[in-house]
C-alpha cells in the first residue's frame, strides 16, 4: 500500500463532487445540502445535466451523474472522470446504498484513483438495519482510508454531520492509500475481503421481500400491461384533464381576458405599432410560454413519482420488446405517449433516458405523435370536408403518425445512430414511497429550466413573427399585405404538387410555426369570412386530407424547436426542422398524387 | 450453458462473459464476474428481457445479451 499526499489545490472556495450509483438517494442528499441555491446547466458537448449548488458562500457542491463505474464507456462516466481530475476538486462525496455495499464500493475503489479525500456517505442505513445488515463504520473507514458517515437522507438523519465535515474541512487530515487493480475480479475480492471484516448479515433468506411481492403483481403476464396503461392514464388525467390543463386554461383565460385588455387600455394613447409590439408580440409570446407551465409541472410530478418509486424501471422492462423494434429502449415509450399531449414536455421527459442516443432519437420521433394543438385544425377541416367520417379521419392521422414514427425510428437506427448500439442493462431498484420534498424539487427544476431557456427563444421568435405579419416596406399593415404574405406567396409553389398551393394556405402554415392551432385563426384572418363556406372553394376533399397530413407532420412549432435547441443544441433543432418538413412534403405528395388515381 | 438456459428460480455460477466489450465491462463492474452466484428471477411479460439477481440486486437484460453470460451449475 502506497501513501501519498493529495493533489488538490486549496483556494478560498471548497469544491465537493457528489457521486454515486443510480437510485441511492443522491438527489435527496444534494438538495438537503444545498437547498434552493442551485444552478442547472449542461456539461459541454453532451446532453447530461450539470447541477451545482452551494452549502454556503465558500462551499460548492457539484452533483455528478449517477454511475456504477468510471470505465464502461458512457458520456456520464467521461464527464465525471474529467471533472474529478480537475485540481479545484477538493473532496469527493461518495454516496452509497448501505444495503448494497458490495456493488456500491466498486465505484469507490475507482474514485480512490483520483487521489482526493473521500467522504463515504452510507445512505439508507435504516433499510439496511431492517434487513439485518450491521456495519462497523470505524473498521470500514480505516480499511478504505475514507471518512464514513451513516445517514438516512430522506429523514435528514446524519446530514448535519456531513455539513460539519465540509465546513471544518475535516477531510484534510486523511491520507490516501492508492488502490491499483488490473481486473474487476481483483477489485471485487478486495471489496469482499474488506466487508468480511466489518459487515455482518442476519437475513432470513426464506422471506419474500416486499419488492418481490409487488413485482409478482406488476410484472404478472396478464396484469402488467393493464396496470402500466392505468398508471399512464392516471398521470395523463392529472396532466391534461384534472390539474395541469385546467390550471393552464385558467392562466390562459386570465391572460387573454383580463391582462391583455388591461394592457391595451393603459396603452390606448401610445402609438399603434408600439402597442402592438408590446401586446401582440412580446406579452403574447411570453404568455404562450407561461400557459405551458402548469401542464409541464404536473406531468413531471407524475413522471418523477414513477421514477422515485422504482416503477419506471419496470415500465421500461415491460415495453422494451416493442420499443426495441424502432431502435429505442422501453423507457422511451413514456416521452412518446406524452407527445400526444404536447411535444414540449415529451421532448423534455426524454432526458430521463439512459443513453444519449436514446434521448436524441426519442426527441426526433416525439413530434410525430399528433399533439393536442393540431386537434383545432383537424376539427375545422373534418367538420367541413369529412362530416360523416370525422372520427375515422382523425384516427387515421394519429395512426399515420405512429406508423411513421416506427418507420423513421428503424431508418434512423440503421443510419445516423448506427454506431451507437447500447447494451440494455437496467437495475430494478426496490420499491419505495417517494420523498415529497425531492419530488417537488425534481419537478420544479425542470419547469424552471423551461421558463428560462426555452422562454428566451420563444420570446425572440414571437417578436420576429409578429414583425413579419404586421409590417411591410411601407410600415405597419394588416396580415394580407405583410412581409409574411410576401413570404407566403414566394414559397407557395412548393405546395402546388401537394394540392393546396394557395398563398393564403402557405401563410397560415407559416403562422402555424408559432403554435399549430394558430393555423385556424390565421385562416380566419386571411380568408376574412366564414371558413365553412370559403374553404370548399379552395380545397377538394383530397387536398383537404393532404393538407391535414401536412399539418400532422410538418416542422414543429417554435416552442418545440426551442425546447429541442435547449436540450440538444442548434444542430439537432435544425435537423428536426428539416427532416420533418421533408417528411411532411413527401407523405402529403404521396397522399395527394396516389389519391388522384382513384 | 448460458444464463438463458436457466428457468426462473434456478441459479448457477458465472464462468465467462463473451461478446462486446461494453456489455462485458458493464456487467463486470456490477460484480458479474467469474464465480459469482447468479439466478434468473423471472421473464418480462412479453418473454424478453429477463430479470437476473446477483449480489443481492435485480438486473434486467435482453436475452440477446444474456446469452453472452456463460455459467456452470452448482
Amino acid at each position: 500500500m502506497m501513501l501519498k499526499k493529495f493533489t488538490s489545490r486549496r483556494t478560498s472556495m471548497i469544491t465537493a463532487a457528489l457521486i454515486g450509483n443510480p437510485n441511492v438517494g443522491k438527489t435527496t442528499l444534494f438538495n438537503s445540502l444545498t437547498g434552493a441555491k442551485q444552478h442547472i446547466g449542461n456539461w459541454a458537448g453532451v446532453t447530461v445535466e450539470k447541477i451545482e449548488g452551494y452549502l454556503n458562500d465558500n462551499i460548492k457542491i457539484v452533483d455528478l451523474p449517477g454511475i456504477y463505474a468510471m470505465d464502461t464507456y458512457s458520456n456520464e462516466e467521461k464527464i465525471s472522470k474529467q471533472f474529478l481530475k480537475r485540481d479545484d476538486v477538493d473532496v469527493i462525496l461518495n454516496i452509497v446504498d448501505a444495503s448494497n455495499l458490495e456493488r456500491n464500493l466498486y465505484l469507490t475503489t475507482q474514485l480512490k484513483q483520483f487521489n482526493k479525500p473521500i467522504i463515504l456517505i452510507l445512505n439508507m442505513i435504516d433499510a439496511a438495519e431492517s434487513k439485518g445488515i450491521k456495519i462497523n463504520y470505524d473498521i470500514l473507514s480505516k480499511k478504505l482510508g475514507v471518512i464514513v458517515v451513516p445517514i438516512v437522507a430522506s429523514k435528514g438523519t446524519g446530514i448535519k454531520k456531513v455539513k460539519e465535515l465540509l465546513e471544518n474541512s475535516s477531510f484534510d487530515k486523511l491520507e490516501n492509500n492508492i488502490l491499483e487493480f488490473t481486473t474487476e475480479k481483483e477489485t471485487y475480492s478486495y471489496i469482499e475481503n474488506i466487508l468480511k471484516g466489518c459487515l455482518t448479515r442476519n437475513t432470513d433468506s426464506s422471506k419474500i421481500s416486499i419488492s418481490d411481492k409487488i413485482d409478482n403483481i406488476v410484472l404478472n403476464k396478464f396484469l402488467a400491461f393493464p396496470l402500466f396503461f392505468l398508471s399512464l392514464f392516471i398521470i395523463f388525467m392529472f396532466t391534461f384533464n384534472l390539474v395541469g390543463q385546467p390550471l393552464s386554461d385558467i392562466l390562459d383565460k386570465l391572460f387573454n381576458d383580463s391582462f391583455i385588455p388591461y394592457l391595451n387600455s393603459i396603452m390606448a394613447n401610445s402609438s399603434e405599432w408600439f402597442r402592438s409590439l408590446i401586446v401582440d408580440g412580446i406579452v403574447n409570446g411570453i404568455g404562450s410560454i407561461l400557459v405551458f407551465l402548469p401542464v409541464i409541472l404536473t406531468l413531471f410530478l407524475g413522471i418523477s413519482f414513477l421514477e422515485d418509486s422504482g416503477y419506471m424501471a419496470r415500465a421500461a422492462l415491460i415495453m422494451d420488446k416493442l420499443m426495441r423494434k424502432m431502435g429505442l429502449s422501453g423507457k422511451a415509450f413514456i416521452p412518446m405517449i406524452v407527445g400526444f399531449g404536447c411535444s414540449v414536455p415529451g421532448i423534455m421527459s426524454a432526458r430521463t433516458l439512459e443513453s444519449e442516443k436514446d434521448r436524441k432519437l426519442t426527441a426526433l420521433l416525439v413530434p410525430l405523435m399528433s399533439c393536442n394543438a393540431k386537434i383545432a385544425v383537424y376539427a375545422l377541416f373534418t367538420s367541413i370536408f369529412f362530416k360523416k367520417y370525422k372520427a375515422l379521419i382523425v384516427f387515421s392521422l394519429y395512426l399515420l403518425g405512429i406508423v411513421l414514427a416506427f418507420i423513421i425510428g428503424i431508418f434512423f437506427k440503421n443510419t445516423i445512430f448506427k454506431k451507437n448500439e447500447e447494451p440494455f442493462i437496467i437495475e430494478l431498484p426496490e420499491y419505495k414511497l417517494p420523498d415529497i420534498k425531492t419530488l417537488m424539487i425534481h419537478t420544479w427544476e425542470k419547469g424552471k429550466g423551461f421558463v428560462k431557456k426555452a422562454g428566451t427563444v420563444i420570446f425572440a421568435a414571437s417578436v420576429i413573427i409578429w414583425f413579419l405579419q404586421s409590417f411591410n416596406f411601407s410600415g405597419i399593415t394588416d396580415m394580407n399585405s405583410s412581409f409574411l404574405a410576401s413570404i407566403g406567396k414566394f414559397i407557395n409553389p412548393i405546395f402546388i404538387p401537394l394540392g393546396f398551393g394557395r398563398w393564403q394556405t402557405s401563410v397560415s402554415l407559416l403562422t402555424g410555426l408559432m403554435a399549430k392551432e394558430v393555423v385556424v385563426s390565421s385562416m380566419g384572418v386571411i380568408y376574412g369570412g366564414n371558413l365553412s363556406i370559403l374553404l370548399p372553394q379552395y380545397f377538394s376533399t383530397l387536398s383537404a386530407y393532404s393538407f391535414l397530413v401536412f399539418v400532422l407532420l410538418y416542422t414543429p412549432c417554435i416552442s418545440v424547436v426551442a425546447t429541442m435547441r435547449k436540450e440538444y443544441g442548434n444542430k439537432m433543432a435544425a435537423f428536426s426542422v428539416a427532416y420533418q418538413f421533408t417528411l411532411a412534403w413527401v407523405i402529403s405528395f404521396l397522399v395527394y398524387n396516389i389519391g388522384k388515381l382513384f | 450453458m448460458c444464463i438463458c438456459d436457466l428457468k426462473p428460480g434456478e441459479k448457477g455460477y458465472v464462468k465467462k462473459i463473451y461478446g462486446n466489450e461494453k456489455l462485458a465491462k458493464r456487467l463486470q463492474a456490477l460484480g458479474c464476474i467469474e464465480g459469482t452466484e447468479i439466478s434468473v428471477k423471472r421473464t418480462a411479460p412479453l418473454g424478453d428481457p429477463i430479470i437476473i439477481n446477483l449480489r443481492g440486486f435485480d438486473l434486467a437484460l435482453r436475452k440477446n445479451d444474456a446469452k453472452k453470460i456463460y455459467i456452470k451449475e452448482d
